[in-house]
């Protein structure tokens, strides 16, 4: 009887130092954390899953049946092929273009919008840099997101991507705000603006249910932010081509919109962890706590997302002077009457409940 | 993994340097995977217009029709960091709510009374510049 445990100690021990090495630090926590889960394979493949998942729910939505052949299952590798098909494609890159930004902005989008994952945690310990000012460190890449595309719709030189880059740089401006006002709530809630004791904050409650009005400025603004539908002015498909993204194509193309997929998945995790109680619920029998809370985390996170999605099949486009209005007249008012009330409270809570 | 830990910049470090890597791969499999760029075709490489050959002129001074709202964004942003001051003050001691909520209340009407004011903002500017 060979104990194959046994058996790979005596493999290991056999190898040269310098793979020994190689293997340990492979094997090591920070590694791990950092490729494969919460870090770079992770990020990925959820975004990849959401673009079929969006493509699917849409076509179910408008009473198609979306990507069926390639894979097997419900064309679950559809995107492989899109992926390897934009990889395919001849590199155009068009005259009177300023090409070093043109070719860099793409790479810088992606770089920033996987980035916004290192803050985000997804269970006790599971975060790949935990910070005592990790929400702020999240809007702070957050709020650098826009400079790639608005350098992008620069660099085109051409007239479609520049209405569209105006339109996307007055979008971020109004909504840059509201956005940074509803955080505000949380932290003022939960007293802190560290991720992880902001979810043990809402172990008996929410703060979606005990900040209603914050959580509807913070969806709202989200939706603004990542240019989803009703607010996807920027880029109107059909109505000035693709905005901002007209002159990509090719690999430039796949990776703005894997960036674009992967911002607005960072901010369904935040919306997750911030409003809807991160990775606290019910435990689930057989399985350890490492294992549950992130399930919780990424089931929370992919409700949030089949909302957003949702929304794509459901509202028309709204005109960039009624985004404006929502923006400046509405939400920012909002905001500060969300704070008012969670102060109030604070200040009520010892009187309530001596 | 201690907050702000040697452990935790090092893992951070990793990750920044796995996203920084992500699109020079995609690059990569792209000039492994695309046609060699052929003869270049004129027409191929003008700038989108709709089927029409683009008006030469690319770059060239144009009115921004939402230009005041740029400029508000100075002042809206104060009161951001106002806000951010006073929440950070609030939670460093519950006997700071009270005064907080004063500095807050006020913020709030005047962003109330900013909104009213808004939708004349544009006439307003043309008329001072006019006047």
């Amino acid at each position: 009887m060979i104990d194959p445990i046994q058996l790979f100690v005596q493999f290991f021990n056999q190898l040269p130092p310098e793979l020994q090495e190689a293997v340990r630090f492979l094997y090591s926590e920070p590694f791990i954390k950092a490729a494969i889960f919460p870090g770079a394979l992770f990020s990925t493949l959820v975004g990849l899953f959401a673009v079929w998942f969006e493509r699917k729910l849409f076509a179910r939505v408008s009473l198609r049946i979306g990507p069926l052949h390639v894979g097997r299952v419900a064309g679950l590798l559809q995107l492989v092929a899109d992926a390897v098909k934009f990889l395919s494609k001849e590199r155009i890159i068009p005259e009177g273009v300023n090409k070093p930004l043109f070719v860099l902005m793409p790479c810088l989008a992606l770089v920033l919008s996987l980035l916004l994952y290192a803050f985000l945690p997804f269970g006790a310990g599971w975060v790949i840099f935990p910070s005592d000012i990790g929400l702020l460190l999240f809007f702070l890449v957050a709020a650098l997101t826009p400079v790639p595309i608005v350098l992008a719709g620069y660099a085109s030189r051409s007239k479609y991507p520049f209405i569209g880059m105006s339109r996307m740089a007055l979008q971020l401006f109004a909504y840059e705000i509201p956005l940074f006002l509803a955080l505000l709530g949380v932290v003022l809630a939960a007293g802190s603006l560290n991720l992880e004791r902001i979810v043990e904050a809402q172990l008996a409650v929410p703060f979606a249910v005990t900040q209603v009005l914050g959580f509807i400025v913070f969806m709202v603004t989200m939706l603004a932010e990542t240019e989803r539908l009703p607010f996807d002015i920027p880029t109107a498909e059909g109505e000035i081509v693709f905005g901002w993204q007209t002159e990509y194509s090719g690999v430039y193309f796949l990776m703005i919109q894997l960036a674009m997929f992967e911002k607005v998945l960072a901010f369904c995790f935040l919306a997750a962890i911030i409003y809807l109680g991160g990775w606290i619920g019910p435990p689930i029998p057989g399985f350890p706590e490492t294992i549950s809370a992130p399930f919780w985390v990424i089931l929370k996170a992919l409700l949030v997302f089949t909302f957003v999605a949702l929304l794509r099949g459901v509202y028309p486009r709204l005109t960039i002077e009624k985004v404006l209005d929502l923006g400046w007249r509405y939400l920012i008012p909002l905001g500060l009457v969300n704070l008012i009330l969670v102060a109030s409270f604070s200040l009520a809570g010892p009187i309530i409940r001596p | 993994m201690a907050a702000g830990s040697e452990a935790a910049l090092w893992t951070l470090f990793l990750y920044a340097v796995l996203t920084v890597v992500a699109p020079p791969i995609f690059y990569i499999v792209s000039l492994l995977l695309a046609p060699a760029p052929r003869k270049k075709l004129r027409v191929k490489l003008m700038p989108f217009e709709s089927g029409q050959a683009p008006i030469p002129t690319r770059a060239a001074p144009f009115p921004i029709e939402y230009f005041p709202y740029i400029i508000i964004y100075v002042a809206y942003a104060v009161i951001a960091v106002i806000a951010f001051i006073v929440v950070l003050d609030m939670i460093s001691a519950s006997q700071n709510i009270l005064r907080g909520l004063i500095i807050l209340i006020v913020l709030t009407f005047a962003s109330i009374y900013a909104s009213s004011l808004l939708p004349s903002l544009k006439q307003r500017l043309e008329r001072g510049r006019t006047g």
